[in-house]
């Protein structure tokens, strides 16, 4: 494991009276990594990416870049790429003029700002638009020239602020794989801050998920999605099925009308039961002591093509289970009384008071 | 039927405003001694005599220059002040920006009473330097106005982009800032022009024998006689002023610049 590139300590952001917008961050980036800021809006991701960029002073705490404290220098002196959410290109400017801004900043001779213009245009493959005004691009046109231009000055770390929001679905999917292959083959330090979680976990190397300023979790994106650290994590990524309980002493858990067991163990008291619903497998065989299970009514089911979705009333819960189609799939009525069954290691439980903090998993 | 309705009210506005201005053109080509409606006769012979008007001549020289004069000082003011009240945080920000406007809230009738007798114990009466400042009382609310205008349509993360890649404050001024408030510039430059050019109120209370301007010696030339020239003279003014604001509609797009 190489050494973190960024460090973030105890950062903290306030903006007047009232609870920070950042609370005390931490977190190491390692050289080369492409780590997604995720949360909703208003979790401090956005102020964190600004504070890191040198757009937004931090109340306190420390920046580091390769060792080197960046925490009071100005945006200019940071040699940080910055995408932003609007793109933010110069409007009286061509989009040759925009890639070479930095350039030109930096005083490098013209022959060489042509040449590293061009290649970087290459890059993002508008190669020839060097002399059309931004407003004579796309969206995803002008998406590209401000990733050239963040680039084009090799900057030791790339700030991407949700990049691929203004986009529409197909293009966004297309940027989403150009925007990694890039960074990859740069392997440029890179925080990318996304509400999209669907984009953290298909971009990210890790994902930090966010919430009111605080960090909620920090992994892998397999860790995110499989080993929540807690229920908002676990409701945040992905979709998933809630229901609370009580556990007792052996472990076994009464959740409204079912008895559980849990993937992990823990304290008696008060929990919060979550199972995601492809991971809730209808009318089975499987039944055994990995598994639990349930019985109930199909009161909606929902074709929607790659994925049937079906809502189970199992007596006082409510149950959402999906899964995947294939053609002669029997679409079921309402009414039609099934079987449930999902594997303990699927089930999910926290508890309840102490669930909010951040604890590890 | 309620656009039509609306094209009408329109209309009728538009009538109603410019009338006035639309009634001045065939007047001024009158052949009549007296101004009177419908003139009795055609002629060029108004405009031939403006060239013999030399009080007239001169004021509107001592106008012209009064103008550019008093454009060049509220520009190199209210560029620094609208950035300051846009950009930084300060106490007391809004009240300024509130002060700053308070001129154009005043009756200029008062404003320019309070300047007649501000005015009187430092002999700035019929002084370049006093026109220029009372003119500025007007013209500096106008010129912050359109200007804070300008820079506040500016998004910030464009200039937050430029400090990003590099540039100092000073670059992300001059390459970024300054570019993109051309319009507003322009804006301003017209608006105040065409206020100080225009304006009588004050200009009255403050003029000497000396130095007067065209607006105040056309006012004092009516007051004796009652030829068509000044339909004249007002006709040409009309037509400069609306020279200026077509060329800049067509440079810049004054509607953009002002922010409406």
């Amino acid at each position: 494991m190489t050494e973190a590139h960024l460090v973030l300590d105890h950062l903290e952001k306030r903006f007047g009276a009232g609870p920070p917008a950042v609370a005390s961050l931490s977190l190491d980036v390692r050289k080369g990594e492409l780590l997604g800021l995720l949360g909703p809006s208003g979790c401090g991701k956005t102020t964190t990416l600004r504070m890191i960029g040198g757009l937004a002073e931090a109340t306190a705490g420390h920046i580091l870049v390769g060792g080197r404290d960046v925490t009071t220098l100005p945006p200019h002196k940071r040699d940080m790429g910055i995408v932003f959410q609007n793109y933010a290109l110069f409007p009286h400017m061509d989009v040759a003029g925009n890639v070479a801004f930095g350039l030109e900043m930096r005083k490098r001779p013209k022959a060489e700002v042509r040449e590293r213009v061009e290649r970087a245009l290459e890059m993002v493959h508008l190669q020839g638009l060097g002399h059309r005004k931004p407003r004579e691009l796309s969206g995803g046109q002008q998406q590209r020239v401000a990733l050239a231009r963040a680039l084009v000055i090799e900057p030791s770390i790339l700030l991407l602020d949700e990049p691929l929001s203004n986009l529409d679905a197909k293009l966004r999917d297309e940027m989403r794989t150009e925007i990694r292959d890039i960074q990859q083959r740069l392997g440029i330090t890179t925080i990318f801050v996304t509400h999209d979680q669907v984009e953290a976990l298909a971009m990210c190397d890790r994902i930090a998920v966010m919430r009111a300023g605080l960090l909620e979790q920090v992994g892998t994106p397999y860790e995110i999605y499989e080993t929540p650290a807690t229920p908002f994590v676990a409701d945040f990524v992905g979709r998933i099925n809630r229901i609370d309980g009580e556990r007792d002493g052996n472990g076994e858990i009464v959740a409204g009308p079912f008895r559980l067991r849990a993937a992990k163990p823990g304290r008696a008291g008060k929990v919060t039961v979550m199972v995601r619903p492809h991971r809730i497998h209808v009318a089975t065989d499987a039944i055994g002591p990995e598994w639990n299970s349930a019985t109930g009514t199909i009161r909606r089911a929902t074709y929607v093509g790659d994925v049937l979705a079906c809502e189970v009333d199992c007596g006082g819960a409510t149950l959402t289970v999906e899964r995947h189609t294939h053609p002669g799939l029997p679409i079921p009525r309402g009414g039609e009384a099934v079987t449930l069954a999902w594997r303990v290691s699927d089930t999910l439980a926290f508890d309840r008071p102490a669930a909010l903090s951040a604890d590890a998993p | 039927m309620g656009r039509i309705l609306f094209h009408v009210l329109v209309a009728a506005m538009l009538v109603f405003l410019l009338a006035p201005v639309i009634l001045v053109i065939p007047m001024s080509f009158s052949a009549d001694r007296v101004l009177m409606w419908p003139p009795s006769g055609f002629s060029l012979k108004w405009y031939a005599q403006i060239a013999n008007e030399r009080g007239l001549i001169e004021a509107a020289r001592n106008s012209l220059v009064l103008a550019v004069i008093v454009t060049a000082a509220t520009l190199a003011i209210s560029l620094p002040a609208a950035l300051a009240i846009d950009r930084w945080r300060f106490a007391g920000r809004d009240a300024i920006l509130a002060l700053l406007t308070a001129p154009l809230l005043l009756p200029t009738i008062v404003l320019a009473l309070a300047l007649l007798i501000i005015f009187v114990g430092y002999g700035l009466l019929g002084t370049w330097i006093g026109l220029m400042l009372a003119h500025m009382l007007v013209t500096l609310p106008y010129g912050i106005r359109v200007l804070s205008t300008s820079l506040s349509t500016l998004p910030a993360s464009v200039e937050e982009a430029a400090a990003s890649l590099g540039a100092p404050p000073s670059s992300v001024f001059r390459r970024i800032t300054l570019p993109l408030m051309v319009p507003g510039l322009v804006a301003t430059c017209a608006i105040v022009f065409l206020v100080s050019f225009d304006e009588v109120v004050i200009s009255l209370f403050l003029v000497g024998p000396q130095l007067t301007t065209l607006p105040v010696a056309l006012f004092r030339y009516v007051e004796s006689r009652t030829d068509p020239l000044v339909a004249a003279v007002s006709t040409l003014l009309v037509v400069f002023s609306l020279a200026i604001v077509l060329v800049l509609d067509r440079a810049v797009g004054l509607r953009r610049a002002v922010g409406k």
